[in-house]
């Protein structure tokens, strides 16, 4: 039985204008040890569907139908005392910003101690000597001398490292990451995802990860989910996404990234248009205003996701021929 | 103008206005922006209007002398005071010189601020050191104290209360135009303007100045409110105008204080008077932030 | 830390010449000079150029400045021409009374405004939030001594559950080592005492801390909703805590710091209150002194108030930083 088996969630916000259909009805499962990147343009759901899996959607948003099954529990019918213990000892997670996911008043040894002390029930040296065991795990130098320190006191990079530090720190069975990597700068980038890939390792934890760059899950996801508009158009594993994308999106997203080994000068292409307006449902493919293979079916009916390989997925009525498909090798980097 | 130049100012023009639409967008929608309006312009309309809305002179004596006055009654709506004048006349005078009171001084902290804060703003180095220490200094000491000694030294008076409590403004302001200038010369349209060779001072009158309105509007309808306010504490310390015709609402709180619990009406009617004309300045000032600026919502 | 105390303290220097240069410089601009400011207008010429040159008023002002710098420094504040004693004997018999009104209204203010304010932000938009918001404005727009008049009325005249007037019962005797008439009740283990002093104090106290009040509630409910939306405590619930920890450990203390900034700036506006209400309320403090002295035209003793009540804005902004430094260690550390 999956880890973490997502049914059908659908997640709405509120405002005084109009009601955002931000999560359209999505589904996926985890296994242990499993790593899945979930892509899309920013404000297509991807973050608030990790923030409704932990119950932590802004006031005025709310799941509206679905069921997230963890661990053979239903978590959207636990209370929110249930929920507490859930949130940072079985499923933790990482945020886009480190310079502002960080209590600047707090030293970070308070930081990462509370979720020990609450879940673990640690007392003070415990938990504190756990907190250098944790920052040495993540790569922070002089640990011990550090963990007194305030978050203003670390760069941005090594402000990710104390994040990724709080978030192990009851080691999680699921670790969602939410564009972890987003506000680093490139150098920086790399080794957040190597202490990532090592963790997710040796912990067998299952990892989540959340990211609009493609490189990123090229090389850390066995399996690929894309978003837009609040659904999944397209799920397959990582090399399957990357050498025969089936949606049009998908391989609008794959032309629109710089690669190293562009051996010809080939042009970034970027997809024309805009994301869709999510005050309203509607009928027919989302992406079609935006898509050269739209039908008029397109325009018409939503589509289903349906097999086209096995273990591959697409939600297109008219998916990608092969003869379109450019040619490119296999990803650097491929997780395998 | 060159073509530059006048494209620029279009810009920040069409910006301008775009603002003030949005901003008289969201004021309409805020019932306390508006409630205040209606009260601002309520009590400026029996200002201007008082000699045809009050039913007496606000020195006519029409009732009796008396120790005791009378309170509110079906002749004299708000009661008459111990000269046997009535009390509704003589607020409705009072308006008259409370509002004009506020007007003037919160023009005088205006006026002097904004020119000291642009100069600073403007010439930068020195200039501005000294101008701002000055008035970092003026801002050390308590704004209504401020006033308080100014008035010592010019002594007690209509003009002088209003010049005191303007001069003890002009530091807020001062500062406010300071800082709004200095953050819109690095604003991207005036490297803009000025990459595409549009003079200095020109870039000051057209640019820089109208977009640092907006806070000194807000700052301006809560000076006023402060003005009335403060006006009416030093003319309860007995500071106000001398003249004992001029009716103030703060002088007919002050002269009736001992009168509390005899006539109570001569206190609380003009002392409400000060609440209410204050709160729509307040109501309105809130409001006025808010529109202008969403992202403050205190 | 040190280093910035030491940084902060060396700054008031300049900001304490400063004070004193302007307060020099509103004496000299008295109507008639000092000279006849302490005489009063009656004065003949003579005794007026005998004063000035007992004053060393007929020096250049350089060294007047300096002679009168001096004086500061020694605490020479001159003397009352009404009672002919030193203004700094009568500041230091009166300054208690004072503290111990803006503290106490002060007290009043925090302890009722954070939680107001706290309160709204979490309820944002519901019923106590603009209920709070529409209260606070009414509250910073009612003039103080009309404030204090209206309180006194109901509840010392009409229902008579407190005194008018005074800091103590006449009657009661209670020595007075400090002055601070809690703190000498306090001393004296004096129970009826202290709750005669109590009962004196609160009136005044609500009367000077009402707009302070609403000041400080409408700051933490600003500063609250920032809090709530930041990503921090998005961090702290994502770990699982209870609301309780994550609203006193995460949102409170940062929400706090702008409000320790502006309960400092609100020293100047209550000493300001203190001047009215001290009037209204017949306290003996620097305000009501003052007043006295302004319609008494005693410049020597206006000019001690103002000495006095600037140099307590300049201290306690010394003290807010300091303590805003404590709670904010992004400043500490720099």
């Amino acid at each position: 039985m999956a880890l973490l088996r997502v049914e059908d969630l659908a997640v709405r916000f509120e405002t005084r204008k109009a009601t955002i259909h931000a999560v359209n009805g999505i589904s996926f499962e985890l296994e242990q040890g499993e790593t899945l990147g979930i892509v899309g343009e920013s404000g297509c759901g991807k973050s608030v569907s990790s923030l409704a899996l932990l119950g932590i959607l802004p006031k005025n948003g709310r799941v509206t139908s679905g069921s997230v099954r963890f661990g053979g529990r239903e978590l959207l019918e636990l209370s929110d005392a249930q929920m507490r213990e859930v949130r940072g000892r079985d499923i933790a997670m990482i945020f886009q910003d480190p310079m502002t996911s960080l209590n600047p008043v707090l030293p970070i040894r308070v930081q990462i101690t509370e979720a020990l002390r609450k879940h673990l029930r640690m007392n003070d040296d415990q938990a504190r000597e756990e907190a250098v065991r944790l920052l040495q795990r993540v790569g922070i130098p002089a640990a011990r001398e550090r963990v007194d320190d305030y978050p203003h006191q670390f760069s941005g990079g090594m402000r990710q490292r104390v994040m990724i530090a709080m978030a192990i720190s009851c080691r999680p069975k699921v670790l969602i990451a939410d564009e972890p990597t987003t506000a680093l700068d490139v150098t920086i980038q790399a080794q957040i995802l190597e202490v990532l890939r090592q963790l997710v390792a040796e912990e067998r934890m299952a990892l989540v990860l959340i990211t609009h760059d493609l490189g990123v899950v090229a090389g850390l996801c066995e399996r690929t989910h894309v978003m837009y508009a609040g659904r999944f158009i397209e799920t397959g594993t990582t090399s399957d996404l990357f050498a025969r994308p089936r949606h049009p999106y998908t391989l609008g997203l794959l032309k629109s990234v710089p690669r190293l080994d562009a051996a010809r000068k080939e042009r970034l292409e970027p997809i024309q248009g805009v994301p869709r307006d999510l005050r309203s449902l509607g009928e027919g493919c989302a992406f079609a205003p935006r898509c050269l293979y739209a039908t008029d079916r397109s325009w018409e009916e939503t589509p289903p996701l349906r097999d086209v390989a096995p273990g591959h997925r697409v939600a297109c009525w008219n998916p990608v021929p092969d003869a379109d498909l450019p040619d490119r090798g296999a990803p650097e980097g491929e997780a395998g | 103008m060159s073509v530059a130049e006048a494209e620029a100012a279009e810009l920040s023009l069409e910006d301008q206005s775009g603002l003030w639409r949005d901003a008289f967008e969201r004021l309409r929608r805020n019932p306390g922006a508006i409630a205040g309006a209606l009260i601002i312009v309520a009590f400026a309309a029996v200002a201007v209007f008082a000699p045809a809305l009050a039913p007496h002179g606000p020195n006519q004596q029409v009732g009796r002398l008396a120790a005791v006055p009378p309170g509110p009654s079906a002749e004299f709506p708000l009661g008459l005071d111990q000269q046997g004048r009535d009390v509704l006349s003589r607020i409705i005078f009072g308006a008259r010189l409370s509002l004009l009171v506020g007007v003037v001084s919160a023009g005088v902290g205006l006026t002097i601020g904004m020119v000291l804060g642009s100069v600073a703003g403007y010439f930068g180095r020195w200039v501005d050191t000294a101008v701002m220490r000055t008035m970092d200094l003026m801002l050390a000491v308590p704004q209504f104290l401020l006033a308080l000694a100014i008035v010592t030294a010019l002594g007690p008076g209509l003009v002088q209360i209003m010049v005191a409590v303007g001069i003890a403004n002009v530091p807020q302001f001062a500062r406010l135009l300071r800082g709004s200038i200095l953050a819109q010369r690095e604003a991207d349209y005036v490297l803009a303007a000025r990459s595409l060779g549009a003079p200095g001072r020109r870039l000051l009158l057209a640019h820089i100045l109208p977009n640092s309105i907006a806070p000194v509007i807000v700052q301006g309808t809560l000076a006023m409110a402060t003005a009335i306010i403060d006006v009416a504490g030093l003319s309860f310390l007995g500071l106000g105008p001398a003249d004992p015709r001029l009716t103030e609402w703060g002088k007919m709180v002050a002269e009736n204080a001992g009168r509390l619990e005899s006539a109570p009406h001569l206190v609380l009617f003009p002392g409400f008077a000060i609440v209410i004309s204050v709160l729509g300045l307040n109501l309105i000032g809130d409001g006025l932030r808010e529109a202008l600026d969403p992202k403050l919502k205190s | 830390m040190f280093k910035y105390i030491v940084r902060r303290l060396l700054l008031t220097i300049p900001i304490l010449i400063g004070l004193s240069f302007l307060v020099f410089v509103f004496v000299r601009t008295l109507p008639g000079g000092p000279g006849i400011a302490l005489l009063g207008e009656r004065a003949t010429e003579e005794s007026r150029e005998a004063i000035e040159r007992e004053l060393g008023l007929d020096k250049p002002l350089v060294s007047q400045y300096t002679t009168y710098l001096g004086n500061l420094v020694r605490g020479d504040l001159g003397s009352s021409i009404v009672t002919r004693r030193p203004v700094m004997d009568e500041l230091l018999e009166r300054f208690p009374a004072t503290v111990e009104l803006g503290f106490a209204a002060m007290l009043f203010a925090v302890a009722v405004g954070v939680p107001l304010g706290y309160v709204a932000a979490k309820r944002y938009q519901g019923f106590l939030d603009n209920a709070s918001l529409f209260g606070s404005l009414i509250g910073i727009s009612f003039p103080i001594f009309f404030l204090a008049l209206i309180l006194k009325y109901v509840f010392a005249v009409k229902l008579g559950w407190l005194p008018s007037i005074g800091r103590m019962t006449v009657t009661r005797s209670l020595e007075h080592p400090t002055n601070f008439y809690v703190i000498d009740a306090l001393v004296a283990g004096d129970v009826a005492a202290l709750t005669d002093v109590l009962k004196h104090l609160i009136l005044p106290a609500i009367a000077l801390g009402t707009i302070p009040l609403a000041i400080i509630a409408r700051i933490t409910r600003a500063a609250t909703l920032d809090v709530l939306s930041e990503d921090y405590v998005r961090t702290a619930r994502a770990k699982g805590l209870d609301p309780g920890i994550v609203d006193r450990r995460h949102v409170l203390r940062n929400a706090l710091l702008p409000v320790v900034t502006v309960i400092g700036l609100q020293t100047g506006l209550l000493l300001t209150g203190a001047v009215l209400t001290e009037t209204v309320f017949a306290w003996n403090g620097v305000g009501s002194w003052m007043v006295n002295a302004i319609n008494a035209r005693d410049f020597a003793v206006i000019q001690g108030g103002i000495v006095f009540f600037a140099f307590i804005v300049v201290v306690t902004n010394l003290i807010v930083d300091i303590s805003y430094a404590f709670l904010n260690p992004r400043i500490r550390y720099s």
